[in-house]
C-alpha cells in the first residue's frame, strides 16, 4: 500500500506548481482584504481537487485496472486513496496554518483560538466532502461522480433556499446548544472519524465487487 | 511438466450476450503460449478472469497450483503484466515507477529495473506521457520483468511498435523462458510473432477454444490446399475444415497434410500461416 500512497503523492506533487500559484494569489487577495478566514478554506479545498485529479489520471491511463493486477492492488487502492487524500489535506492545512499565524501576527486580526477554529472547520468540512464523494467515485468513476456532485450541490442549495423562503425553523433546546458549544471539538471529531470509517468501508465494498 | 495455469468449467457471461466458456485448459510451465482470436473473441476476458479483474459466473482457475480468488496476492506477486493501454499514470516518470513498484512487489529488483531501463535507453526523469509509444511499451515490459515473475501475461504488448523494437522485445521474451520455471501467455494480433516464438497456440472464437495445440503440430499438420473452384467438389467433406472461394481459385484449410497430399495428387498444398488458419477458421465456409 505504501507504493500506492507514494503514487498518489507523486501525482499530487506534479500539480504542486498550480497549487502554489493559487495559494499565493488567494493569500495576497485575503491579506489585502484583511479576510483570512476565506483564504483558509481555499488550500484545503484545492487539496481535494488535486486528489480528484489523481482519480482522473488513473481512469485516463486505466491505471486503476493496472493496479488491480498488482498484489493486493484492488484492496490497497481504496485505502491508499483515503490515506493520501488525508496526507495532502494535512500538508495544505499545515501550510495554511503557518500563513494564518503570520498574517494574524502582521495584521493583528485573529487570536490563536480563532485560527484553531478555522483550521478545524476546514479539516472537518473537507473530510465530510470526501466521505460523501469517494464512494460515488469508486462506484461510478470520476466523470459521472462530478455530475452527481454538481446535481447534489444544486439540489441542496435549492432545498436550503426553499426552506429559508418558507420560514422553516427548528427549536433546539438550550441545554443541547450549551452541550454542543462545550464539546463541539469532540463531537465533530468523533462524527468525522466515524463517517470516514463508514465511507472507507462502503468504498472498499463497492470497489472489491466492481468488474474492471 | 507441471501446469502453470489450470482452468476448469469456466463461464463468464456479459449482458451483451457474450459468454466465455472454457471447459478445460491446462497451460504447461516453461512455454510461450500464444492466444489468438479476432476482436471480441474473448481473449481479454480470459486474461481478466485469470487476473481476477472480473467475477466468473462458474468454474475455477488455478495459477501455480493456487486458487486465483483465495490466493490472489501470492499469485500476483509472481506474475508480470503488460496489458494493452493500461499502466501507471502518465504524469509519472520511470524513476517514479521504480520507487512505487519497490513498495508493491516484495521481490522487486531495482538493479534489474535500472539495467533494463538503461538497456532500453529509457530516460529516467521524463514523464511517461513524453515518451514515444515504443519507449512506453519498453518501460511496461521492464516493469513486468523486474520482480522475478514466473509468469508473464502480455496483451498486445508489441502492437503499434516498429519491427526493430518488436524484435528486441521478442528476444527478451525468449530469454525469459530460458528454463522450465518461466512461462508467457501472449495475446496478440500479430500472428507472425507467434510463428517465431510461441510453443503452443490457443485459438479462441466466440468465447470458446476452437484450437489448442503446439505450434509445431499446427505447422506440420495443417495446410492450405489451393485448387480451382470447380475442383472443390472433388474434395471429400471430411477432408475440409473450411474453405474460401477467391476470384480465380479456392483456399481450403486441411488437417493431416501428408494424408491429403497422397489422396489429392494434382493440387498445391502450401504451409499454413497462423493468420491463414485464423482467417479461414473464422470466416471460411464449411462444406
Amino acid at each position: 500500500m505504501k507504493g500506492l500512497i507514494k503514487k498518489d503523492i507523486l501525482m499530487a506533487k506534479s500539480n504542486l506548481k498550480v497549487l502554489m500559484i493559487i495559494f499565493i494569489v488567494f493569500g495576497l487577495m485575503s491579506f489585502s482584504g484583511n479576510d483570512n478566514s476565506n483564504f483558509a478554506f481555499i488550500p484545503s479545498f484545492l487539496s481535494i481537487v488535486i486528489m480528484m485529479s489523481t482519480f482522473s489520471y488513473d481512469e485516463f491511463n486505466k491505471s486503476n485496472q493496472f493496479i488491480s493486477t498488482l498484489p493486493n492492488g484492488r484492496k490497497n487502492y481504496v485505502l491508499a486513496k483515503y490515506i493520501s487524500t488525508l496526507i495532502v489535506l494535512l500538508v495544505s492545512i499545515f501550510m495554511t496554518a503557518i500563513l494564518l499565524i503570520i498574517f494574524s501576527l502582521a495584521t493583528n486580526t485573529m487570536n490563536f483560538f480563532e485560527i484553531i477554529n478555522i483550521i478545524f472547520g476546514c479539516i472537518i468540512g473537507i473530510i465530510f466532502v470526501l466521505c460523501f464523494f469517494y464512494p460515488f467515485i469508486f462506484k461510478f468513476g470520476i466523470e459521472k461522480s462530478r455530475i452527481i456532485l454538481f446535481i447534489l450541490a444544486f439540489g441542496i442549495t435549492g432545498l436550503g433556499g426553499i426552506l429559508m423562503k418558507s420560514n422553516f425553523s427548528v427549536t433546539i433546546p438550550k441545554a443541547l446548544i450549551d452541550f454542543f458549544n462545550n464539546y463541539y471539538f469532540a463531537i465533530f471529531t468523533v462524527i468525522t472519524l466515524g463517517l470516514l470509517f463508514i465511507s472507507y468501508k462502503i468504498s472498499e465494498a463497492i470497489y472489491l465487487k466492481k468488474e474492471l | 511438466m507441471k501446469n502453470i495455469i489450470e482452468i476448469k468449467n469456466l463461464t463468464k457471461r456479459y449482458d451483451s450476450n457474450f459468454q466465455l466458456d472454457i471447459s478445460k485448459l491446462n497451460i504447461p510451465s516453461g512455454r510461450i503460449i500464444g492466444l489468438i482470436g479476432e476482436n471480441g473473441a474473448g481473449k481479454t476476458t480470459l486474461i481478466k478472469c485469470l487476473l481476477n479483474l472480473v467475477k466468473v459466473d462458474k468454474g475455477s482457475i488455478k495459477i501455480f497450483d493456487k486458487d486465483i480468488v483465495s490466493d490472489e496476492a501470492i499469485i500476483k506477486e509472481n506474475i508480470g503484466i503488460v496489458l494493452d493501454g493500461m499502466f501507471l499514470p502518465e504524469v509519472l516518470t520511470a524513476k517514479d515507477v521504480d520507487s512505487i513498484m519497490k513498495d508493491i512487489y516484495k521481490s522487486w529488483d531495482s538493479s534489474e529495473f535500472s539495467r533494463l531501463v538503461t538497456d532500453f535507453q529509457i530516460p529516467l526523469n521524463k514523464k511517461i506521457k513524453e515518451l514515444s509509444k515504443g519507449m512506453r511499451k519498453k518501460l511496461e515490459i521492464a516493469s513486468a520483468l523486474s520482480h522475478n515473475a514466473k509468469l508473464l501475461i502480455l496483451d498486445e504488448a508489441t502492437s503499434g511498435l516498429d519491427p526493430v523494437v518488436r524484435d528486441e522485445i521478442l528476444d527478451l521474451l525468449l530469454k525469459f523462458v530460458k528454463d522450465d520455471e518461466h512461462s508467457i501467455l501472449l495475446s496478440t494480433h500479430i500472428t507472425s510473432e507467434l510463428e517465431y516464438i510461441s510453443d503452443n497456440i490457443i485459438f479462441i472464437d466466440n468465447g470458446k477454444i476452437v484450437l489448442e495445440d503446439s505450434r509445431d503440430n499446427i505447422m506440420e499438420n495443417y495446410g492450405l490446399l489451393k485448387c480451382d473452384v470447380d475442383y472443390l467438389e472433388n474434395i471429400d467433406k471430411e477432408d475440409v475444415i473450411a474453405y474460401k472461394k477467391n476470384k480465380y481459385d479456392c483456399h481450403v484449410l486441411i488437417n493431416n497434410v501428408s494424408k491429403i497430399r497422397r489422396k489429392y495428387k494434382d493440387v498445391i498444398i502450401d504451409k499454413i500461416t497462423i493468420q491463414d488458419l485464423m482467417v479461414l477458421m473464422i470466416k471460411g465456409e464449411r462444406k
